[in-house]
């Protein structure tokens, strides 16, 4: 305590202290604790167990005529049972089947994203009935599809109306894809920044411009992420089309009724064919997402 | 109508979000166009929501605001044409520097050609050509700043209302920044209206400092007379530089006041005639910690200074000066600047006995 | 004067409440008629009368529900699909929880730990009932893995219980589910600040205090809204344990499904409304712990 001010000056400079070199300071360098080993191995061990199965049956999927549901694979490669798969006389409709099930999944996902993000804005402030709405979206979300379903089914029928894939499908499918967009909307909102909304409100922008010209580019990655949600749960959706699709079968429903009727491999060709489907969608959609970008980002370097 | 077009005039406004607290309670200001003000006051005093409803993002729930002499309330901000600089700075993060200050124009239909014309002229004005392509990720703290300055620059508005635009910067740049706004608003001549709970920041800026606490005005002026003769203990313990010590009034004779602080004997202050307070009641005073001296006890005393007498208790050297903490008095602190130089020719060390003196007429009463 | 800028708060608020209303209208235009109004068809159709094929008449008859909980067979449906959505939920649970925990907090490069979040996520995109059948043909009697333990001379006899059974049903579930934990739980995972890590160990925490203490409170959310997701759909789903069990199984929603197809419509209804109110109060149960609408907000 006794430290004055002329004493400290004048030691400052026999107590400038040691650089430390120390791997404490950068936990980035260090060596790994054996708690990343064994999760690196359980992680390892999951992506084996979530990926190996599927691997299988597309390699059995390849087998000729002798082929079997089981291993050994025999006669391998050959499309045999992916012709199987598309001569209608053995498996019902697949190509019909594929082609409504696209058709379906294209409006759903073009209704979930604006209904998400429409719903997604309203959500951003309290209004009157805001939690009792809340509430409807995670009951249709937990609610067992298949009773939706029959409940969709039951309604019709008093009403007098057909279910068709088309119409009472949809609506069955959009009980189901809308909640998880809106879910998806709140994250992605939770990232937006309040103040960008001011600023183009500030800036002369009308509530139309202010959405069209700052929340939909901002947004534009949550959105993406609402689409490929709509996309594959409608694509890939069973329970509540079950007693709604009426008389014209979409893809699960076929794929559905052969696992029931059909023990030969054409089940795996199905399966091989579904998911590259899915990939090709996938893939498309991101490549299309990717370019636009590019062409705005050339377009805005290029004035 | 005749005003100017950047007057602005608050009149009874208050702002209340649940019916119950007053968040602005009941203002009234006149800011003379083309002046820099800033409203000053700790987190939730107020003074961003008086900035907001100026702005238009916010209505108040009673009272007028008046821009060039025209009730703006329940106008948008366009019609206004005020613009607000965001605390964040809140750039559209996917447009370029060029297409973010170009956006108002954007959204008002100027053509393409045209609006980047006027876009790079102000990309000029703030020096910011290099960075032109950029995206606002890829600026740093300080050339966001400028961009959003730009930003909102462009819409020529009648004021600029700037939410704690320095807050985000590191100290350096924060001084830098400083010189830049007030250079950018004497170019531009209008109003700019500045909010900040940094008391530096308001009296190296400001024509008018408003010394905000709890909705309400405590002070408003030009920045020498707030921070030289602060009307009460709020207003100069946040401006800071002073040291307030109360104590209770003892008697009063020729403008001057005795008061004697808690286990001292008492001190003169100076006060207007029709100012005094009474014998008996507890009053304050306010000394700049600039103005003190600091003496040996030895040393002789000119009968026309006030003293104080206390123990070195903690000593800070902060560069051009050494800031000296003495005992308190009574509850408050009691601490003298003393210029390095000068500190260094008598240097005091930590439990000597010092003599605090001051002229009497540096010392200022309290409202 | 002050009244004109009450009344400017007044209408402005107006405004606001019309605006949230016309964007959350669709969003009710579709739960209306596809949510809300087949639950309230499936509750009335439970006190219907039927004529045993097909067609209903309007009543108040309770004897759907009598049948129901008297049953010894319901409990038993109950007690099978609470189990299988018990071990789901905590298989998926310390798995999903685990791998995100991996790739949020072990995965240095920001970059390589998105790659492989996503290589998590992939197999969503594929079909379900796909996913679920490819593991016949390792599970099987003359499956990979029994063939791959009779060669190594582990086991002299094929293990029977791998497919067709409660084994094989789990197992399907918790390929299908465990990625409807990984998201939510790194998703809320991420957003815990590193720094609060290094704090408490700082502070002394052991590993395992960090992980009690600190992320698995603020990973709640997560954790709420992944297992809503695993608990809803293991309880509303048949076709796994339709499949999978080979029929040693039943599941509450397939007798349902049976009761449609032979026409029993008030006892299928009865059974489905029971089955809502069940799986409603386990969600709502979940949902008292967090507040999943601020907690995804914030």
């Amino acid at each position: 305590m006794a430290q004055t001010f002329p004493e400290r000056a004048s030691s400052a400079s026999a107590q400038t202290p040691r650089v430390v070199r120390g791997k404490a300071l950068a936990p980035s360098k260090g060596k790994r604790p054996w708690t990343f080993y064994a999760l690196a191995t359980l992680f390892t061990a999951y992506l084996i167990a979530l990926y190996g199965p599927m691997f299988c049956i597309y390699v059995l999927s390849f087998q000729d005529v002798r082929g079997d549901l089981v291993f050994p694979v025999r006669g391998f490669p050959s499309l045999y049972w992916f012709g199987q798969l598309f001569s209608q006389a053995h498996t019902g409709d697949i190509k019909g089947a594929f082609d409504r099930s696209i058709k379906l999944a294209i409006v759903v996902t073009i209704l979930t994203v604006v209904i998400s993000f429409l719903a997604g804005l309203a959500f951003r402030r309290r209004f009157r009935g805001d939690t009792t709405i809340f509430m409807m979206m995670i009951g249709s979300l937990v609610a067992p599809g298949l009773v939706l379903g029959i409940g969709v089914g039951l309604l019709f029928n008093a009403l007098g109306l057909e279910t068709h894939w088309y119409s009472s499908a949809l609506g069955a499918q959009l009980s189901w894809t809308l909640p998880f967009g809106v879910l998806v909307m709140f994250a992605a909102l939770s990232l937006f920044d309040h103040a960008w909304e001011e600023a183009s409100r500030d800036l002369g922008a009308s509530r139309w411009q202010t959405v069209r010209l700052v929340m939909i580019p901002v947004l534009a990655p949550g959105l993406v992420a609402v689409a490929l949600f709509g996309f594959t749960l409608s694509y890939d959706e069973f329970a509540r089309t079950l007693q709604t699709a009426g008389p014209l079968n979409t893809l699960p429903l076929e794929i559905w009724s052969m696992t029931l009727n059909i023990t030969s491999p054409s089940l795996y060709a199905l399966g091989t064919v579904t998911t590259v489907v899915s990939f090709i969608i996938i893939v498309a959609s991101l490549y299309a997402i990717a370019s636009m970008q590019k062409r705005r980002a050339r377009r805005e370097a290029s004035h | 109508m005749t005003k100017a077009q950047g007057h602005i005039e608050l009149a009874g406004v208050v702002k209340s979000y649940d019916g119950l607290t007053k968040a602005v309670d009941g203002i009234n200001l006149e800011i003379p166009d083309g002046s820099y003000c800033c409203f000053l006051g700790p987190s939730g005093c107020g003074k961003t929501t008086i900035l907001r409803m100026i702005a238009g993002h916010e209505d108040p729930t009673e009272g007028e605001i008046l821009i060039g002499g025209e009730n703006v309330v329940g106008l948008p901000p366009v019609e206004r044409r005020t613009a607000m600089m965001f605390q964040s700075y809140a750039l559209f993060p996917h447009l370029s520097v060029r297409d973010n200050i170009a956006f108002s124009l954007r959204v008002r239909g100027v053509p393409k050609a045209e609006r980047l014309k006027t876009a790079d002229a102000m990309i000029e004005k703030v020096r910011l050509e290099e960075l032109r392509d950029r995206m606002p990720n890829q600026l740093s703290g300080g050339q966001q700043q400028r961009v959003a300055l730009a930003r909102a620059a462009i819409t020529q508005p009648r004021v600029l209302l700037l939410d704690e635009p320095l807050s985000a910067l590191d100290e350096q740049l924060r001084v830098q920044m400083r010189t830049e706004l007030r250079r950018m608003q004497q170019e531009l001549g209008i109003t700019f209206i500045h909010v900040t709970h940094t008391q530096q920041e308001a009296i190296a800026l400001a024509d008018m400092v408003i010394v905000m606490e709890k909705g309400q005005i405590r002070q408003a002026g030009p920045p020498r007379d707030v921070y030289s003769f602060p009307r009460d203990r709020y207003v100069a313990e946040f401006l800071g530089g002073q040291n307030v010590i109360s104590g209770r009034v003892e008697g009063q004779s020729d403008g001057i006041v005795a008061l004697r602080p808690p286990e001292q004997k008492a001190i003169r202050v100076p006060c207007a005639p029709e100012g005094a307070p009474e014998r008996g009641t507890q009053a304050d005073v306010a000394i700049r910690r600039d103005d003190i001296a600091l003496l040996k006890p030895s040393e002789t005393i000119d009968s026309s200074l006030v003293t104080l007498p206390g123990r070195v208790r903690a000593l800070e050297y902060q560069g051009s000066f050494v800031k000296v903490m003495l005992d308190p008095i009574g509850d408050d602190d009691f601490i003298v600047y003393v210029p390095e130089r000068k500190f260094f020719e008598t240097p005091f060390q930590i439990g000597d006995l010092a003599l605090a003196a001051w002229d009497v007429g540096y010392g200022r009463l309290l409202a | 004067m002050a009244q004109s800028a009450a009344v400017a708060t007044a209408r402005a608020n107006r405004r606001g409440e019309a605006f949230s209303w016309a964007c959350i209208a669709p969003l009710v235009l579709v739960l209306g008629p596809f949510f809300l109004a087949p639950l309230l068809a499936v509750i009335a159709a439970s006190v219907f009368q039927t004529d045993g094929f097909g067609g209903m008449t309007p009543a108040f008859d309770l004897s759907s529900y009598r049948e129901i909980l008297t049953s010894g067979l319901t409990f038993n449906l109950y007690w099978e699909t609470v189990k299988f959505t018990v071990l789901t939920w905590f298989f998926s649970l310390v798995i999903g929880f685990f791998v995100a925990y991996f790739l949020v907090f072990h995965v240095r490069n920001r970059l390589l730990g998105l790659g492989l979040f996503l290589l998590c996520t992939i197999p969503f995109w594929t079909s379900n009932i796909i996913r679920m059948i490819s593991w016949i043909p390792l599970l099987g009697k003359q499956g990979l893995i029994n063939t791959a333990l009779l060669e190594t001379g582990l086991i002299h006899e094929p293990l029977e219980f791998l497919l067709f059974s409660s084994f094989a049903v789990v197992v399907a579930y918790v390929h299908q589910l465990t990625i409807f934990m990984i998201v939510p739980i790194f998703n809320s995972m991420g957003r815990i600040d590193k720094a609060l890590v290094e704090a408490a160990v700082d502070a002394g925490a052991s590993r395992f205090d960090v992980m009690r203490l600190i992320i698995l409170p603020l990973s709640k959310s997560g954790i709420a809204l992944g297992s809503i997701f695993v608990v809803s759909i293991v309880m509303g789903d048949f076709f796994v344990v339709k499949v999978m069990s080979g029929g040693g199984s039943a599941s509450v929603v397939g007798a349902f499904y049976e009761d449609v197809g032979v026409l029993q419509y008030p006892k299928a209804a009865a059974s489905a409304v029971l089955l809502t109110v069940v799986l409603m109060v386990a969600v709502a149960l979940i949902l008292r712990t967090v507040d999943i609408r601020k907690e995804i907000t914030r």
